[in-house]
């Protein structure tokens, strides 16, 4: 059976339709999608994400063993900030991807995506050997709660946590409210300001509760998983199972930015991660939009002039733009650049697309 | 909603309305289109083109998935809703007026309805 949330009660109630989603009872929608995605743009909402895993890695060697396990310069990740990594295997294709969070000095958070929280559990350990580090998965501990949207900080200033005290875009921060503790980062996964909330289960319902009742004004709403995709979708962020598998690398996937060639220590798959900055990738994720009337889904093929060249990763209707976009993997040597005109089979029948700029929709995040 | 009188439903959630004794209406139940969720595409056939009885004749998307949507009873398009390939959620606002799919012509229908349930039956059926 599907694993539940604390929060499953409250998406009853709520008339959400439950979907199987990595193991988990999610809501997918409570009232529309399209509805809950522009709530999300608009003003504000809650998402329960708490089937995310939390794994703690504390110890001596904690940078020294984060280090040897993703591209990313764990060594320069300064308490309380956040960094996106992924976690490759020696081949350079990836486990899963992960945010880690610097909590203080050696004692980490890892988020790890719900359908590889053992996953990555294992892997973790498997490659800890003799670094003198603790692992410990609490994810069935911890509870998770993301508020997004242009009007999330004023819920929390509502809340009691004044702009000041807000943790600032990818960091995170230890907070106390009304006697709810826990961990508030300024993070999520739609492209809007928003912040993410990381809490033990017994705090999880009252904070909860205190979030709508304190997001009345500003219509706060639950979300459900259908419009986390689409919100993620039209900000370009990976799906892993979708966009990111065991068979792609991160180059391939375009996220070339988040890995410093300069870093020192050596990590799993690092020599192919750093050829393939150099030398190029045989396939690369574009993004693109519909101009003929079709939706592109997830495993459909794209053909450029005429033959195969890729295929699709991630796809849908756009709320914001109202058109239809994607994002897949298409064979470099076709060279297929920017405004160029691509086709997707959809039912047997071959539909233009425009190759165009990722995000599909601009970010809004607070940098400062 | 108004549910129209006498309309017949599939175990595939398309309904039949007769018009006359040999053309008839065919679109989605309000069951159909609650569990879709957000409608945001429709294709439809050609006019003058023939199925039977089970064949797949129309796509519908919502925001999650596409769903195939197959004939109740064999017959012959004579005219689809262009105004919901426009604006598909007419389908979820009026499944029954609005937002029909297609008119066919049908010598068959009454032969081939057999399988298909009143709509208080296809009701009762769900739960």
């Amino acid at each position: 059976m599907s694993k539940r949330t604390v929060f499953y009660d409250k998406h009853i109630q709520l008339g959400a339709r439950m979907v199987e989603f990595g193991g988990w009872d999610m809501p997918v929608q409570y009232t529309s999608i399209i509805e809950e995605h522009k709530t999300v743009r608009n003003s504000v909402g809650v998402f329960d994400v708490s089937h995310m895993g939390q794994i703690f890695v504390s110890g001596k060697q904690a940078v020294d063993f984060l280090q040897s396990i993703v591209p990313q310069d764990i060594a320069k990740l300064k308490p309380s900030k956040a960094v996106y990594c992924q976690l490759p295997k020696a081949d350079g294709c990836l486990v899963d991807d992960l945010i880690i969070y610097n909590l203080s000095e050696n004692s980490y958070l890892v988020i790890a995506n719900a359908a590889n929280i053992q996953k990555d559990f294992d892997w973790l350990n498997t490659n800890v050997k003799n670094f003198d580090v603790k692992l410990e998965n609490m994810s069935n501990e911890y509870s998770m709660l993301a508020l997004q949207g242009p009007a999330a900080y004023k819920v929390l200033e509502k809340l009691g946590l004044v702009q000041k005290q807000q943790p600032h875009f990818f960091t995170i921060k230890e907070f106390n409210i009304n006697g709810i503790s826990g961990y508030i980062s300024r993070t999520g996964y739609t492209g809007e300001d928003g912040f993410e909330f990381i809490i033990k289960n017994e705090y999880a319902l009252k904070l909860w509760d205190m979030l709508f009742k304190e997001g009345e004004q500003f219509s706060i709403k639950p979300i459900g998983l259908g419009a986390r995709d689409t919100l993620r979708l039209e900000a370009a962020l990976m799906l892993y199972g979708n966009d990111l598998t065991e068979c792609t690398t991160p180059v391939e996937a375009g996220l070339k930015w988040s890995i410093p060639v300069d870093k020192v220590p050596e990590y799993n798959g690092k020599k192919i991660i750093l050829e393939q900055i150099e030398n190029g990738v045989s396939k690369k994720l574009i993004g693109f939009v519909m101009t003929d009337r079709a939706i592109p889904r997830h495993e459909y093929e794209i053909y450029y002039n005429g033959h195969k060249t890729g295929v699709v990763t991630s796809g849908g209707y756009s709320p914001t733009l109202d058109k239809n976009i994607g994002m897949g993997y298409v064979d470099t040597k076709d060279n297929i650049t920017l405004d160029e005109t691509i086709e997707i089979m959809v039912r047997n029948k071959l539909y233009k697309a425009k190759v165009v700029k990722r995000p599909f929709v601009a970010k809004k995040y607070k940098i400062s | 909603m108004i549910v129209p009188e006498g309309i017949l439903c599939s175990k595939s959630h398309e309904y039949l309305l007769e018009e006359s004794e040999t053309q008839f209406v065919i679109g989605l139940t309000d069951y159909a289109v609650e569990q879709l969720g957000d409608i945001v595409f429709v294709e439809l056939p050609e006019e003058g083109t023939e199925f039977s009885k089970g064949e797949v004749f129309a796509t519908v998307e919502s925001v999650k998935a596409a769903s195939e949507i197959y004939m109740p009873v064999g017959g012959k398009i004579i005219e689809v809703n262009e105004k919901i390939v426009e604006s598909p959620e007419i389908l979820n606002e009026s499944p029954f007026e609005e937002g029909w799919l297609v008119k066919i012509e049908s010598a068959d229908a009454h032969a081939e309805s057999g399988d298909l349930l009143e709509y208080l039956d296809y009701k009762e059926e769900l739960e």
